[in-house]
C-alpha cells in the first residue's frame, strides 16, 4: 500500500491547494500517471503517481489546502499493508474557499533547494560539563586537546583568580591547587587567610614607625572578631580545677604500648570532656539565627580547635566529633593541628563549626575572656596546667591545677546553662571515672 | 568627402552584425532532407543510433522530473528539448576527448556511459558530483556559470604542449556566454591557438532572460571576433549537429586552433523544477518550437526512410524498461555521512580537520547525528 | 649554505622544483621574457623547455582557471598573481573552484596548484599594490595558506608548496624581496610549522611575512629596556601551528599578534581566540592584536603611520604588561 504524501516540489512549498483530481477511488493507474493538480505560489503543478496499482482512497477534497507531508492518496500497489496509516489531513490556517481574496502572502520562493522546515531542532542538555575548578574543560571543535603545561613552569589559573591573588597579596607560586592542577578562587582565599602580614620595607635608617597593610588573614580575623564581639553579649565564667587524675592517665596511656600510634595530649581529654558535657547539655551547641528569628539546635558537634599558626589564628573544626571515640578524636585533633601548622587548612575545614576550644595554656597563660567564634554559642579556654598547692583530704598537696574559662552568648545561653556545662567539664577532668556515668 | 565619412566607410564592415550566418541544416522540422541534406546525403544507420540515444535521454529526463515531483529528488534541471544538440555533438567526438560540461548535459553524459544513479546523485542532495571524470572523460558538472570554459582551456593548453591531437570540448549556454570567464576563455584559447571546441547550446532562455536581452550580436559572430572559427547549426537537427561537430573537431585536430559552434535549440521545460516558465514566456513561443522538436523530426525521417515499426516498438519498450531502471536507481542513491567528508577536503594531513572529525564523532556519540 | 635575497631564494626554489619534476609549470603575467616585475622568475624561461614558463594574457581569472585545467591534466602549475590587489578577479576561481574541487568530487580530484602572491605594503606604491588579504583565503576551507619571511624559508617553502598535492596560496613579503639571508641546503621544518625565532619570558610576539622583521626589532628594543620578549614566525597561516603558539604563549603568559592586515576579522582575531582558548589558565593578559587601521590602504605618504611599526608593537606589549 502506498500512502503518498504531498511532497515539497522545491518552490518553498509548505502547503498547497488541491485543485483537480485526475483519478478517483477504484481507478487502475500506472506509474507517472498524473494524479492531481496542485496550486503552489500561484502556479499549477501536476503530481505524477509514484507507483502503479489501484487507487484505494483520496484523502483530501478539491479546494482544500493542506500542509506538505499530508498523505493525500492511498494506492494499492499489491505489496501489502503500509506501515504508515494515513494521517488526517491538517487544515492550513489560510481559508481555502477564496484564494483570490486571501492576502498575497510572502511564500518563501526557493529557486534551488528546499524550503526551511519548522521541525524543532533537538538540542543537547546543559550541565554535561565536568565539574571542579581544576578539571580540564572538554575539547570543543577547533580547540586542541593539548596536554597541560609541565608542572613547575607557570602557575595555572583563571584571569579573575590572578586578579584576586594580586589583590589579596597571595603569591600564586606558593599555592597548591586543592583539585587538579588549576588554582581555584577558593585556594587563593584559603592561602590568603593563612598568610602572614607583610612587613613593609623600611625606607630609611632611623625609622620610628613601621606600617603593615591591613589585608589578608589579619583583615578577615579583625572583621570576624568585631562582628562577634558586638553582636553576641559575651559572659565569661571561670573554674579552677585539679586535673591531676587526668594528667596521670595521660602519662599512663602514653607509656602503654596499646596507645602507641595515638597522639594523646591533655587537650584531647579536655575536648572529650567538653563533648560529654555537650551531650548532657545539648542546648549549648546551638546558634542564633537572626534572620529567621530562630535558635537552631545543632545535632552534630563540629568542634573547633583554635590554632596559632605562622600565618595567624585559624579555627579548623572536627566534623561530627560527637561520633568519634577517643582514638578517632585524638587523630582528628592531631591532624587538624599538623595541617594548620603546615598552612594547608582548607576553607571547608574552617567552616560550619558549632563550638570551640582554645588552648591558651599552650602559650603559658592561665585564663582569659575568649571571643566567640562567630555563629557559635560557647568557647572554652583551656589554660596552662601548673603544679599548684591544693587541698586534698584536709592536707595541702601539690596538684596539677588548671583554669577553664568559658565565654558564652547570653542571648541563647543563660547563666545556669553555662555554669552547668563548665562545671561538668571540670568534674570530668577532675575525676575521669565520672565518665562511667555516660554510657 | 569628410573625414568622418572616410572613417565610416573604412569601418562599415565591422559594424555589429546582428544577423549572423544561416544555420547549417540537413533535416527540416518535418523530417525531410533539406537541399543541402539531399546534396550530401544522410546516413540512416547513424540517424537510428542517434535517435536511440535521444529517446533514452528524453525518457530519463521525464522520469527524473516525475521523481522530483514525487519528492525523490530535491531539484532537477531538464535537458528536455536539447537532446539533439548534445547527442549529435558528443557522438561526433572521440570517446577519449575530454569534455567539460555545465550542468544540463544529461544526454551527453548518458552517451559517455554515466549511469542514471551517478547522474542523479547531486540532485538528490547526496553528493556534489556523481561520477569519476577519469572513467568517462566527462568532467563533473559546474554550477558556477561558464567556469568550465577556462578549465577546458587550461586542459587544452596541456594537450597543446604535448602535441596530441585531442580536442577538448566544453558546453555552455547562451546566458553563460555573458560571463567574464567565458570571454576570457575565448580570448585565451584563440591567443594560444589551443585545441578547444566551445559548444554553445543556445536554448533561447537564461531562466527568464531571452537571448535578445543577453547579447547584441549572435554568439557565432562574437566568436569570430575573438579569433575562433565559428559555426552556426540547427541544434535540433541531430544529423547537422553531428556533421558540424565532426568537421570542426577535425580541423582543430589538424592544428586549426579553437572553434565555437552555436547550436540553436530550445529549453522545453523551465530552468529547473523550481521554475515556472509560464510567468515569462508565451504558449505561442513554446508551440513554435514544439514544431521543431528534435525527436519528432528524426522519427518522421526514419519512417520516411523505410525504417519499420519493429524498430520503434522495440525502442519504446527499451525506453520503458530504462525508465524503471532510472526510478530504482534514484531510490537507491545514498549519501556519505558527514564524518566521511573530513577526509575529502585535503590530500595531505590537516590538524584542524583531524580535531574537528574527532569533535564531531564525540558529539554524535553523546547527542546523535541529524542524519 | 649560501647567502641570497628573498626574491632570489624563491627563484632558486622554483628552478630546483622545475628541474626535479617536469610537470611543474610557471605561469603568469610577464613572468617569462621579463622574468617577473620583481624578477622572481628571472632567467627561468630560457633554461626550460617551451611551455614550462608561460607569459599569459592579462586575465587573473583565466590564469587560475586554466591552471585548474592543467592540474586536472596532471601538471603542477605555479601561478603568479602580479600584485596582491589583483587577485580579486580570480577570487571565484580560487574560492569556488580551486578550494572545493577535491571535496565536491568526493575526494577523486586533486589540484596541486600554487598561487604566488607578492603581499603587503611599505614600498611607497600606488593603490591596490599593498594589500594584505590573507584572511579571505585562510577562511576558505580547502586551501592552504603560507607566508615566508626570510630567504631560507622562501627557498624551502616554495618547493614544499609545489610538492603539496593541495592548492597553496603562497604569500611573499614584497618589501622584503631584497633582504639578504643565509639559505641552508636542507629544510629544517615542514611547510606548516611555525618557527620560534626568539624565546621570551615576558611576552610573545606572533608575526608572519613582512612583520616578522618588525617583531624582531621590537623584541630587541624591549631587551634594552629589560624585558624578555619572544618572537614566533607563523610561516603557515592555514593550518596554524597551534601547539607551538600554545607552548610559547603559555610559557610567557602574554601574546601579541602583529600583522600588516587590518585588525577587524583578521587572522590575528583567529589566533587570539585559539590561543586564549588553549592557554586560558596560563595567560596573564588577553591576546592583543596590532595591525593596520580599518580603512582601505591609504596613500603612500601616510603609510608609515598606517602600518604597525616598532613603536606600535612596543606600545601594545606595554598594554599587555599592564594587565
Amino acid at each position: 500500500m502506498i500512502e503518498f504524501a504531498l511532497p515539497d516540489v522545491g518552490e518553498g512549498l509548505t502547503e498547497a491547494e488541491i485543485l483537480t483530481w485526475h483519478v478517483g477511488a477504484g481507478d487502475t493507474i500506472r506509474v507517472n500517471d498524473i494524479l492531481v493538480e496542485i496550486e503552489t505560489a500561484k502556479s499549477v503543478v501536476e503530481l505524477p503517481s509514484p507507483s502503479g496499482g489501484t487507487v484505494t482512497a483520496l484523502h483530501v477534497d478539491e479546494g482544500r489546502t493542506v500542509d506538505v507531508g499530508t498523505v493525500i492518496i492511498s494506492i494499492d500497489d499489491g505489496t501489502g499493508a503500509s506501515a504508515v496509516p494515513p494521517a488526517t489531513p491538517r487544515e492550513a490556517d489560510v481559508p481555502a474557499e477564496s484564494p483570490e481574496t486571501a492576502p498575497d502572502e510572502e511564500k518563501p520562493l526557493v529557486l534551488v533547494g528546499k524550503a526551511p522546515t519548522d521541525a524543532a531542532p533537538r538540542r543537547r542538555r546543559l550541565g554535561a560539563r565536568s565539574g571542579g575548578a581544576g578539571a580540564v574543560a572538554p575539547a570543543t571543535a577547533g580547540a586542541p586537546a593539548l596536554p597541560s603545561v609541565v608542572p613547575g613552569q607557570r602557575v595555572r589559573t583563571k584571569p579573575p583568580v590572578r586578579l584576586l591573588a594580586k589583590q589579596l597579596g597571595v603569591d600564586l607560586s606558593t599555592v597548591v591547587p586543592s583539585s587538579g592542577d588549576v588554582i581555584s578562587r577558593g585556594d587563593v582565599e584559603a592561602a590568603a587567610s593563612g598568610s602572614a602580614a607583610e612587613v613593609a620595607p623600611a625606607d630609611g635608617s632611623s625609622v620610628r614607625e613601621t606600617r603593615i597593610p591591613i589585608k589578608g588573614v589579619r583583615k578577615v580575623t579583625a572583621a570576624a572578631m568585631t562582628r562577634s564581639a558586638f553582636t553576641a553579649p559575651h559572659v565569661t565564667e571561670w573554674l579552677t580545677i585539679d586535673m591531676t587524675r587526668t594528667m596521670e592517665m595521660v602519662s599512663r596511656l602514653k607509656a602503654d604500648k596499646a596507645w602507641q600510634g595515638v597522639r594523646l595530649t591533655p587537650l584531647v581529654f579536655v575536648a572529650r570532656a567538653f563533648l560529654l558535657a555537650i551531650r548532657r547539655f545539648p542546648e549549648i551547641n546551638a546558634r542564633w539565627d537572626e534572620d529567621a528569628q530562630e535558635i537552631v539546635l545543632q545535632h552534630y558537634v563540629n568542634l573547633g580547635i583554635a590554632a596559632a599558626t605562622p600565618r595567624g589564628l585559624i579555627v579548623p573544626n572536627v566534623k561530627d566529633s560527637q561520633d568519634l571515640d577517643l582514638t578517632g578524636l585524638a587523630h582528628a585533633i592531631d591532624g587538624l593541628v599538623q595541617t594548620a601548622r603546615a598552612g594547608k587548612t582548607s576553607p571547608q575545614e574552617m567552616s560550619h563549626g558549632t563550638i570551640t576550644i582554645t588552648n591558651i595554656g599552650a602559650l603559658g597563660v592561665d585564663a582569659g575572656t575568649p571571643i566567640l567564634n562567630p555563629g557559635e554559642a560557647a568557647i572554652l579556654a583551656f589554660g596552662a596546667v601548673r603544679d599548684t598547692p591544693w587541698v586534698v583530704d584536709g592536707q595541702i598537696v601539690i596538684r596539677k591545677v588548671t583554669q577553664l574559662a568559658m565565654s558564652f552568648d547570653h542571648r541563647l545561653v543563660d547563666g545556669a546553662l553555662g555554669s552547668h556545662v563548665l562545671a561538668e567539664v571540670g568534674r570530668l577532668l577532675s575525676d575521669p571515672g565520672e565518665t562511667f556515668l555516660y554510657v | 568627402m569628410t573625414t568622418a565619412s572616410v572613417i565610416d566607410q573604412q569601418f562599415e564592415r565591422d559594424r555589429p552584425d546582428r544577423e549572423g550566418r544561416p544555420m547549417f541544416q540537413l533535416i527540416d522540422p518535418d523530417g525531410a532532407l533539406t537541399s543541402v541534406g539531399e546534396q550530401v546525403g544522410v546516413s540512416v544507420d547513424l540517424a537510428q543510433e542517434l535517435y536511440t540515444d535521444m529517446v533514452m535521454a528524453r525518457r530519463l529526463d521525464k522520469e527524473a522530473l516525475a521523481l522530483q515531483r514525487q519528492g525523490e529528488l530535491s531539484l532537477w534541471l531538464m535537458s528536455w528539448g536539447q537532446e539533439a544538440a548534445q547527442v549529435g555533438s558528443i557522438r561526433a567526438l572521440r570517446t577519449t576527448d575530454m569534455v567539460f560540461p555545465s550542468y544540463r548535459e544529461h544526454a551527453a553524459a548518458l552517451c559517455r556511459g554515466i549511469s542514471p544513479a551517478d547522474l542523479m546523485r547531486q540532485w538528490k542532495g547526496a553528493a556534489h558530483s556523481g561520477w569519476d571524470p577519469a572513467e568517462s572523460r566527462f568532467h563533473i558538472y559546474s554550477l558556477v556559470l561558464g567556469t568550465q570554459t577556462l578549465h577546458a582551456t587550461g586542459y587544452a593548453a596541456g594537450a597543446a604542449m604535448e602535441r596530441t591531437d585531442e580536442v577538448v570540448a566544453t558546453y555552455f549556454g547562451d546566458g553563460a556566454a555573458s560571463q567574464g570567464d567565458v570571454n576570457e576563455a575565448f580570448n585565451w584559447a584563440a591567443a594560444g591557438s589551443l585545441p578547444v571546441l566551445f559548444f554553445c547550446q543556445n536554448n533561447q532562455w537564461a531562466i527568464s532572460t531571452p537571448t535578445a536581452t543577453q547579447m547584441r550580436t549572435p554568439l557565432h559572430v562574437r566568436a569570430a571576433g575573438f579569433g575562433l572559427d565559428a559555426y552556426h547549426v540547427d541544434g535540433n537537427d541531430v544529423m547537422a549537429v553531428h556533421a558540424v561537430t565532426a568537421m570542426a573537431a577535425e580541423r582543430i585536430r589538424d592544428g586549426g586552433g579553437p572553434a565555437l559552434i552555436e547550436a540553436q535549440t530550445y529549453r522545453f521545460g523551465g530552468h529547473s523544477s523550481s521554475d515556472d516558465p509560464k510567468r515569462y514566456r508565451s504558449d505561442d513561443d513554446v508551440a513554435s518550437w514544439d514544431l521543431r522538436d528534435p525527436l519528432r523530426r528524426i522519427d518522421l525521417f526514419l519512417r520516411a526512410s523505410g525504417v519499420d515499426e519493429d524498430f520503434f516498438e522495440t525502442l519504446t519498450a527499451e525506453a520503458d524498461a530504462f525508465a524503471v531502471d532510472v526510478r530504482e536507481a534514484c531510490k537507491s542513491i545514498g549519501g556519505a555521512p558527514l564524518d566521511d567528508l573530513f577526509d575529502r577536503v585535503y590530500v595531505d594531513e590537516h590538524p584542524l580537520l583531524d580535531q574537528e572529525r574527532d569533535a564531531f564523532a564525540s558529539h554524535v556519540a553523546t547527542t546523535g547525528s541529524e542524519n | 649554505m649560501a647567502t641570497m635575497t628573498l626574491g632570489a631564494a624563491i627563484n632558486a626554489g622554483l628552478r630546483k622544483a622545475m628541474e626535479e619534476d617536469d610537470r611543474v609549470l610557471v605561469m603568469g603575467e610577464d613572468v617569462g621574457v621579463l622574468g617577473g616585475v620583481f624578477r622572481v622568475t628571472d632567467g627561468l624561461q630560457k633554461d626550460f623547455a617551451e611551455g614550462r614558463v608561460v607569459d599569459t594574457p592579462l586575465a587573473e581569472s583565466g590564469i587560475v582557471g586554466t591552471a585548474i585545467g592543467l592540474a586536472l591534466r596532471g601538471y603542477r602549475p605555479v601561478c603568479e598573481i602580479q600584485f596582491d590587489g589583483f587577485v580579486y578577479p580570480a577570487f571565484d576561481q580560487i574560492v569556488s573552484q580551486l578550494a572545493k574541487m577535491r571535496a565536491r568530487s568526493g575526494g577523486r580530484l586533486s589540484l596541486p596548484v600554487v598561487i604566488r602572491i607578492p603581499v603587503g605594503g611599505g614600498i611607497g606604491a600606488v593603490e591596490h599594490h599593498s594589500e594584505s588579504n590573507e584572511a579571505y583565503f585562510a577562511h576558505t576551507a580547502g586551501l592552504r595558506v603560507v607566508s615566508c619571511s626570510n630567504p631560507d624559508d622562501a627557498f624551502h617553502m616554495i618547493q614544499q608548496a609545489i610538492a603539496s598535492d593541495d592548492p597553496v596560496i603562497f604569500y611573499e613579503p614584497k618589501r622584503r624581496y631584497w633582504d639578504k639571508g643565509e639559505v641552508a641546503d636542507a629544510p629544517t621544518r615542514g611547510l606548516h610549522d611555525a618557527a620560534v625565532l626568539r624565546a621570551g619570558s615576558d611576552c610573545t610576539l606572533i608575526a608572519h611575512g613582512p612583520t616578522v622583521k618588525t617583531a624582531l626589532a621590537a623584541a630587541a628594543a624591549a631587551e634594552e629596556d629589560g624585558f624578555s620578549v619572544g618572537v614566533v614566525d607563523l610561516r603557515s597561516i592555514s593550518p596554524l601551528d597551534l601547539p607551538t603558539l600554545q607552548a610559547q604563549a603559555a610559557s610567557s603568559g602574554r601574546a601579541v599578534v602583529v600583522h600588516e592586515a587590518s585588525t577587524f576579522v583578521s587572522i590575528g582575531s583567529e589566533i587570539a581566540a585559539a590561543v586564549s582558548e588553549a592557554c586560558f589558565y596560563e595567560l596573564e593578559a588577553p591576546v592583543l592584536r596590532v595591525g593596520a587601521y580599518n580603512m582601505p590602504y591609504p596613500p603612500a605618504s601616510v603609510e608609515d603611520d598606517f602600518l604597525p611599526d616598532v613603536d606600535r608593537v612596543l606600545a601594545t606589549v606595554d598594554r599587555s604588561l599592564s594587565y
